[in-house]
């Protein structure tokens, strides 16, 4: 075992070497008593590992979990991805939405936001590490809300004068999402506007900022925070919260069919 | 999407027993072994994109490796302090068969445990580089892509762990009718 060439030896028991290094080695072993006791050790825990070690396969529960998971997995895409189209119906409706935002705004301030958003790539990781400090420095005493209230027509005209953007704001107590409030934040160079909501014990942000002609980044996990990304029209929407990928995706999909005004 | 997901089915997810070997030699533990697995085929599946036509196999296990690498960085933060024996690299008696089998309680189940024993006795560092050459039949280049060290490193750490597990086994078979040797 001591022998110089012990590494080239267990090299060629791998079948790790080339022909002509086999032929040498080979030879060498013949010669050196050391390296032929080698090769019986390693062929002895070879033989020990096929004996002994039973091939043991992925438990069938396993498999059955995993395959659970992904199926939510890839209905959390769908979701994303449904979103991101704009949907016939409510399209008259956005339209007007717009239109109002250009003749408020103006169309060269909407070009300018449209430009910063070039910078960004759309599935940046200091973009979801954003995201997840501005979550978890929300849940900081007093960090929450800036503008409390459970009346949208509260919250709505507040996010006016002091964020970017205009999002869908809706209370849907009924549904089991209490609107607790707004809050400004600075996200993606803009002031993005914050939407809180209160399911049971858990606390849900639902971020909305212009994320002009870019896709938003695929739903995702961050510091144990769930991500569920959406878009409507040139809105980006995220919402982050410690709750399930079922209760994200049902106010998801609740925000998405609400008239956007 | 759908399709995303039968590819991924397909070139994946064989080496799910693979992924679940692994997963248990790493945690010694089968319950560890489940949650480390189902964390790491949806974090393969998330960035399958990633994969481009490479090696699966060792793409999966290199995912499974730093999924247990997180979870028992995890909990040790969280001071859930597994059990000694888990612990010490040196007490073989974490993968003893939990229940005795009295069927099958013949010599040469003995001598399986007692090698399963010293196996599970191996340094970390040793115990995975063995696993992947032995069980899942990796070559030195797979492996290295795995451990995400070079492979000198790999082939040193194979002997060391190759001359351990053999310098044990002596020991412990020692004067044993059915010694291996």
């Amino acid at each position: 075992m001591q022998c110089a060439e012990s590494l080239r030896v267990q090299a060629y028991f791998d079948g790790e070497v080339d022909a002509i290094s086999a032929a040498e080695i080979e030879r060498h072993a013949e010669r050196c008593p050391d390296c032929r006791e080698q090769l019986q050790d390693l062929e002895r825990i070879r033989a020990a590992f096929r004996e002994s070690v039973a091939p043991e396969p992925a438990p069938a529960e396993l498999r059955a979990r995993i395959s659970r998971a992904l199926d939510e997995e890839v209905r959390a895409e769908k979701l994303k991805a449904a979103a991101s189209k704009p949907r016939r119906d409510s399209r008259p409706a956005r339209a007007g939405f717009w239109l109002g935002l250009l003749s408020g705004v103006g169309g060269s301030a909407v070009a300018a936001a449209l430009a910063v958003m070039m910078w960004l790539p759309a599935a940046s990781s200091p973009f979801l590490d954003e995201l997840a400090t501005a979550h978890v420095r929300s849940l900081m005493p007093e960090h929450l809300i800036d503008v409390v209230s459970s009346d949208r027509h509260t919250v709505k005209p507040w996010f006016a004068g002091h964020t970017d953007v205009s999002p869908t704001v809706v209370d849907f107590a009924a549904q089991g999402f209490v609107l607790v409030g707004g809050r400004a934040d600075y996200l993606n160079h803009q002031r993005a506007a914050v939407v809180v909501y209160k399911h049971g014990a858990h606390i849900i942000n639902v971020f909305s900022w212009d994320a002009g002609s870019r896709t938003v980044p695929a739903s995702t996990t961050r510091d144990g925070y769930r991500m569920l990304f959406w878009k409507v029209g040139d809105l980006g929407y995220c919402a982050v919260s410690d709750t399930g990928w079922d209760e994200l995706s049902e106010l998801a999909r609740l925000l998405q069919s609400s008239p956007a005004a | 999407m759908d399709d995303t997901r039968g590819r991924f089915e397909a070139q994946v997810l064989p080496h799910l027993d693979a992924a679940y070997r692994f997963a248990r030699w790493l945690s010694r533990s089968a319950s560890d072994a489940d949650d480390i697995v189902q964390d790491a085929v949806l974090r393969a599946f998330r960035g399958f994109e990633a994969l481009r036509g490479s090696d699966a196999k060792a793409w999966l296990l290199t995912i499974v490796r730093n999924c247990h690498a997180t979870a028992s960085r995890q909990s040790a933060r969280r001071a859930l302090v597994p059990l000694p024996e888990e612990h010490d690299p040196h007490d073989g008696h974490a993968m003893i068969a939990t229940t005795p089998d009295p069927e099958h309680d013949s010599i040469s189940r003995d001598d399986e445990r007692t090698f399963t024993r010293l196996l599970a006795a191996l340094a970390d560092e040793h115990r995975e580089v063995l696993v992947l050459r032995e069980i899942e039949e990796m070559d030195y280049r797979q492996i290295a892509a795995v451990t995400n060290v070079p492979i000198g490193t790999v082939m040193s750490r194979l002997a060391r762990a190759r001359a351990a597990l053999r310098a044990h086994w002596r020991q412990q078979t020692e004067g044993a009718p059915r010694a291996v040797r």
